[in-house]
């Protein structure tokens, strides 16, 4: 059984995003997600600075046997990314809603088209 | 699960790196009972087979087993195999399950010089590789036995040979399908992980083995593989002649390349020297003891060569290396 935690958005791909604590918006994929890749051993992100339309591939995780998009969950600009994931890639094993964070995003449009945690666990079902 | 060769198997149990890990580290025990078994036997079986592979059967004596490769009139490589032999007249071939029929196919079409049968039983045997530090005390714990590598022994119905395809020690057990899962369980019970697809080709890989199919596929030689240790030249056999040609003029050779920055290689990748396009991955994956993308490709380049491959419209650094990778 998959972890969800209730106090987040999600996307049907599998991201989830919140809000962070110094502004911005942290991303990063479910537990569902990272357990369907299993072993992430390289995780290539954007550019700080750069801009992102929803549905845009912004980010890829690669497992040993294959490479998986990561789609922006919401339009905006990078303002961090997870730099201990070049390092430790399999902080988005271990830590999915923790230390394996991809992004924080700062959206130049209103949020919409995300789910809620009961949404996004039908999805699954 | 994955579909290969038309059977039904996992890519992995728990997970790619830690089953690699547990084969390095310890012990695992892999199902490759997708493997043909191909038995040979007849007054002329040492002969048949020095002429359809690359090695001079005759130099083998009872309990040896050897790898190389069966090649067609041209040199390419149709597949890569291990020569069992139990005495001077019988022999065992294990080639890939998705040359099985294909070399069954071809060993009967040049058999008609000799005095020889030829029998596919790869419906009848079950086959597990045991491999890793800790496979030995398991072979003694089951079977009482040690066995040297590239050695085989009977014991009762079963085939154990000092083989594998990880680089460890190892071995591999042949048997009578119905009793393959006891076999099976009671390696579990010693200890033994078990490994899916994934690892096998990871492990495989960081030791530089040749993978049917992905790193020739029927257009390479085995000079080009890098295998020419394979061939015994005192010897005729299919290919000789066209293998003795290239010799003589050059050809490119599979090589290791290391990627320099942080990525995962894949087979099919683009591998580029002075900004051109020189060849492509033929195998390509991520070692998980060396944490960095490894690959295979016909280059003709020395060792050493910096080389850029490009991934997702990113020439990334490599090098040009000898294998094995580890």
């Amino acid at each position: 059984m998959s972890e969800i935690p209730e106090n987040l958005s999600y996307t049907e791909d599998h991201e989830w995003v919140g809000p962070d604590e110094n502004g911005g918006m942290k991303v990063g994929i479910t537990d569902y997600a990272q357990d369907s890749l299993s072993d992430v051993v390289f995780v290539e992100l954007p550019n700080v600075g750069d801009s992102y339309q929803q549905g845009e591939v912004m980010a890829v995780a690669e497992s040993v046997k294959a490479a998986s998009d990561i789609y922006a969950p919401i339009t905006g600009k990078i303002l961090a990314i997870n730099e201990k994931l070049e390092e430790s890639p399999e902080l988005v094993n271990e830590s999915p809603y923790g230390s394996g964070w991809m992004v924080i995003m700062e959206p130049s449009e209103e949020i919409s088209s995300l789910i809620d945690a009961e949404a996004y666990k039908n999805s699954l079902d | 699960m994955v579909d290969f060769a038309g059977w039904h198997m996992p890519i992995q149990y728990t997970s790619i790196v830690s089953e690699h890990n547990l084969v390095r580290e310890r012990v695992g025990i892999f199902d490759v009972s997708h493997m043909g078994q191909i038995f040979v036997s007849g007054k002329e079986a040492s002969d048949f087979l020095s002429y359809v592979t690359t090695w001079d059967m005759n130099r083998l004596s009872k309990g040896d087993c050897r790898y190389c490769h069966i090649l067609n009139e041209n040199g390419q490589i149709i597949d890569d195999t291990i020569v069992y032999t139990f005495s001077s007249e019988n022999f065992m071939l294990v080639p890939n399950a998705s040359m099985v029929t294909k070399i069954f196919e071809w060993l009967n079409s040049n058999s008609a010089d000799f005095d020889v049968l030829i029998e596919n039983k790869s419906d009848e045997f079950f086959c597990f590789a045991v491999q890793g530090p800790d496979a030995p005390r398991l072979l003694r714990q089951f079977f009482n036995l040690a066995i040297t590598p590239f050695k085989l022994v009977k014991s009762g119905n079963m085939i154990i040979s000092g083989t594998g395809y990880t680089g460890e020690k190892g071995y591999e057990i042949m048997g009578p399908l119905s009793e393959g899962l006891e076999i099976w369980q009671s390696f579990l019970d010693m200890g033994a992980i078990p490994i899916g697809l994934g690892a096998r080709d990871t492990l495989r890989l960081e030791k530089g083995y040749l993978l049917s199919g992905t790193d020739f596929d029927g257009n390479q030689t085995t000079l080009e593989s890098g295998y020419s240790w394979v061939i015994d030249w005192n010897h005729d056999f299919i290919g000789k002649d066209k293998l003795l040609v290239q010799k003589e003029k050059g050809y490119k050779l599979l090589k290791g390349i290391l990627l320099e920055e942080r990525g995962v290689l894949r087979s099919g990748l683009p591998v580029y020297y002075d900004e051109k396009e020189i060849s492509k991955l033929t195998s390509g994956s991520l070692s998980p003891i060396l944490k960095r993308g490894i690959g295979l490709s016909y280059v003709d380049l020395p060792v050493g060569t910096t080389v850029n491959i490009m991934i997702r419209n990113k020439q990334l650094k490599g090098r040009v290396i000898q294998t094995p990778f580890l």
